[in-house]
């Protein structure tokens, strides 16, 4: 599992579903890993090549709400279009809206392991907060 | 949970305190209720019991575990008038369900075959996750099938005008409407008619191992050693994106009606609502997807059935006994408190088990109530069930879904370590395929609790009778 490299990441071991805690030093770190945590759920983001980018724009009405709505909107590109995302980035970031792109590739099953799916990023013990200096998500997925 | 209290040797109540309007009861022995109090899983009855127009009591079948807002096996009638509806309390996966079909073959004539008959199955259903391709239907035939269900696949020539009389709701939820469904969860569902998914979803090949009621039995034309086919799906990425879509206007209605809730996830709307409207209407769309989808599956297994056993279709007997939704909000009449009610039940990983009698039973089973077909897991046993009078009473109509994972997926995986869980199973006469070893992995049988203890809750309790048991003889992973 990918999360073994990762110290920022933690996967949530629930009984019917999956979560993730990521952890950054600041907000645009954070919802990157975010995603990335996401898709390490979903296939091997380190065996994506990088070759096509999706423009990612969401607002909300607060920071929890931005990251389910980020990761949401990430997850639909995914299956919508068949893609899968191996890197992120955020260019603009408040309170209410991201700005970033995901960047990837067709998905060729040949090629990219898919360990699940994704039903949809759920609201449930939704967390962005400050910790002990660094800033801490939680997410739990329907799956 | 100790302000639970057991009420019965199989039923557990929380009386109404605080902002509860109703009572919570939760089916399960005391062993079971234990291991669920300990997943938060009673606190969201409790939360349920909570929610405007709620009657009678907010119920959970032996089933229970956590789940989004609404615990998984939890079933809650609703007021037409002065009720609610929640997505939260039908799910992302709105009617996932079961189709159960039986053969006119023996174990004996099939065994020989079934590693064919598997493979067969697997290359001509699709499974897996994003899996797609079993049909192509233009948005327009999308729409189409979204309204009419099953019967827009009969239509196509997916299957026989007779499947649609046993099918819960006919195949078809009226009212559906597909002008309050996003543009997200059309693209979503498009491409995915007619193919499994993945996770828990499977379709395997069974065997009437025992035989409890041999007179509903005899009525469902079940006998010993007969080979049966149990489809366990939904509506695919359409279902999730309609539910995911609408709990957003879920949470915005909440405050719009100044709704108090214990729990965000319980996000609903007043019955009379414009919002409730357009999620029924949407939701409706979707449990028609989940209708068509089965059908399809059901229909790619005849042929596949047909082509490998080298068999006609009438040799081969291939019918469906019943197909039953898991995951639904529907419009019913019940008897609460001395007094019919129209009720909006929400049933959340639970099934509708009517009794004998009942006008929504298919006449051929009036006599002995509506089946329902209770999956356990790949290595072990499914159970066939009837719906009672007292489930009518008790339960809104209502019984248990399944065995329950035991295990996380992760925790699965690890148990599974580098075994062979193919090998397995195919040293005791199963035939197993999943998309991945990961699917195998994570869906080995000891992850499952044992469903026999969950039916044995149903029949002491006296919410269903027990009519059969099935033993897996093939199944397919997504």
């Amino acid at each position: 599992m990918a999360e073994r490299d990762k110290p920022w990441l933690d996967v949530i071991d629930h009984t019917a579903d999956v979560g993730i805690v990521v952890r950054a030093g600041d907000l645009r770190t954070l919802f990157v890993r975010a995603a990335w945590g996401m898709f390490s759920l979903i296939t091997d983001p380190e065996k994506v090549s990088p070759v096509e980018a999706a423009r990612i724009s969401v607002s909300a009405n607060d920071r929890d709400e931005l990251l389910r709505n980020w990761l949401s909107e990430l997850n639909y590109r995914h299956v919508a279009e068949q893609r899968v995302f191996g890197s992120f980035a955020v260019s603009e970031l408040t309170e209410v809206r991201a700005e970033g792109e995901a960047r990837g590739e067709r998905l060729d099953p040949a090629r990219h392991d898919v360990f699940g799916e994704v039903k949809a990023v759920t609201f449930h013990g939704l967390k962005v907060a400050r910790e002990g200096g660094q800033w801490v998500a939680r997410v739990i997925f329907d799956v | 949970m100790s302000d639970f209290r057991q009420i019965t040797d199989f039923l557990w109540e929380r009386a109404p305190a605080g902002g509860m309007r109703v009572p919570a009861r939760i089916y399960a022995t005391r062993r079971m209720f234990e291991a669920v109090a300990s997943d938060n899983a009673p606190e969201q009855v409790v939360n349920v019991a909570h929610l405007p127009g709620i009657v009678g009591a907010s119920l959970a079948m032996p089933d229970i575990h956590w789940g989004y807002g609404f615990a998984i096996g939890g079933v809650a009638g609703f007021d037409a008038r002065e009720g609610i509806v929640s997505p939260g309390g039908v799910g992302y996966d709105i009617n996932c369900g079961v189709r159960f079909l039986a053969t006119a073959l023996a174990r004996e004539e099939v065994q020989p075959r079934i590693g064919d008959l598997v493979n067969g199955l697997f290359h001509s259903i699709p499974s897996g996750v994003g899996s797609s391709g079993a049909l192509t239907a233009s948005r327009a035939e999308l729409q189409k099938a979204a309204v009419q269900g099953a019967a827009w696949a009969v239509g196509r020539g997916y299957g026989r005008e007779e499947d649609l009389a046993y099918i819960e709701e006919g195949g078809c939820m009226a009212d559906a409407d597909p002008a309050q469904v996003s543009d997200r969860a059309w693209k979503r569902g498009q491409g995915q008619l007619g193919t499994l998914g993945s996770g828990n979803h499977f379709l395997e090949i069974a065997y009437v191992s025992e035989v409890y009621d041999e007179n509903a039995a005899g009525v469902m034309g079940l006998f010993p050693g007969q080979v049966t086919l149990t489809v366990h799906c939904g509506s695919r990425g359409f279902g999730y994106q309609v539910c995911d879509d609408y709990l957003g206007v879920m949470d915005r209605a909440v405050k719009r009606y100044g709704i108090e809730l214990p729990d965000r996830q319980l996000a609903c709307a007043p019955l009379r609502s414009a919002e409730a409207q357009a999620y029924l209407g949407a939701m409706r769309c979707a449990v028609n997807y989940a209708f068509a989808n089965r059908q399809v599956i059901a229909h790619l297994a005849r042929e596949t059935f047909e082509r490998v056993l080298e068999r006609g279709p009438a040799d081969l007997g291939l019918r469906t006994v019943y197909e039953v939704a898991h995951n639904i909000a529907k419009f019913e009449r019940h008897r609460v408190g001395g007094r019919e009610l129209l009720l909006c039940v929400h049933r959340k990983g639970a099934t509708r088990a009517f009794p004998p009698g009942h006008p929504d039973v298919p006449a051929v089973y009036r006599e002995i109530g509506q089946p329902v077909l209770i999956p356990g897991d790949m290595g072990r046993y499914s159970y066939v069930l009837t719906g009672t009078a007292r489930a009518m009473r008790d339960t809104l109509g209502s019984t248990c879904h399944g065995a329950g994972r035991a295990m996380s997926r992760k925790r699965a995986a690890r148990t599974a370590g580098g075994r062979d869980i193919a090998g397995e199973l195919r040293r005791r006469d199963i035939v197993v395929i999943g998309r991945s070893r990961r699917t195998l992995v994570e869906e080995i049988p000891e992850a499952y609790k044992d469903v026999a203890d969950v039916v044995d809750v149903c029949v002491a309790a006296g919410i269903s009778n027990r009519v059969a048991r099935l033993t897996p003889m093939g199944c397919i992973k997504g």
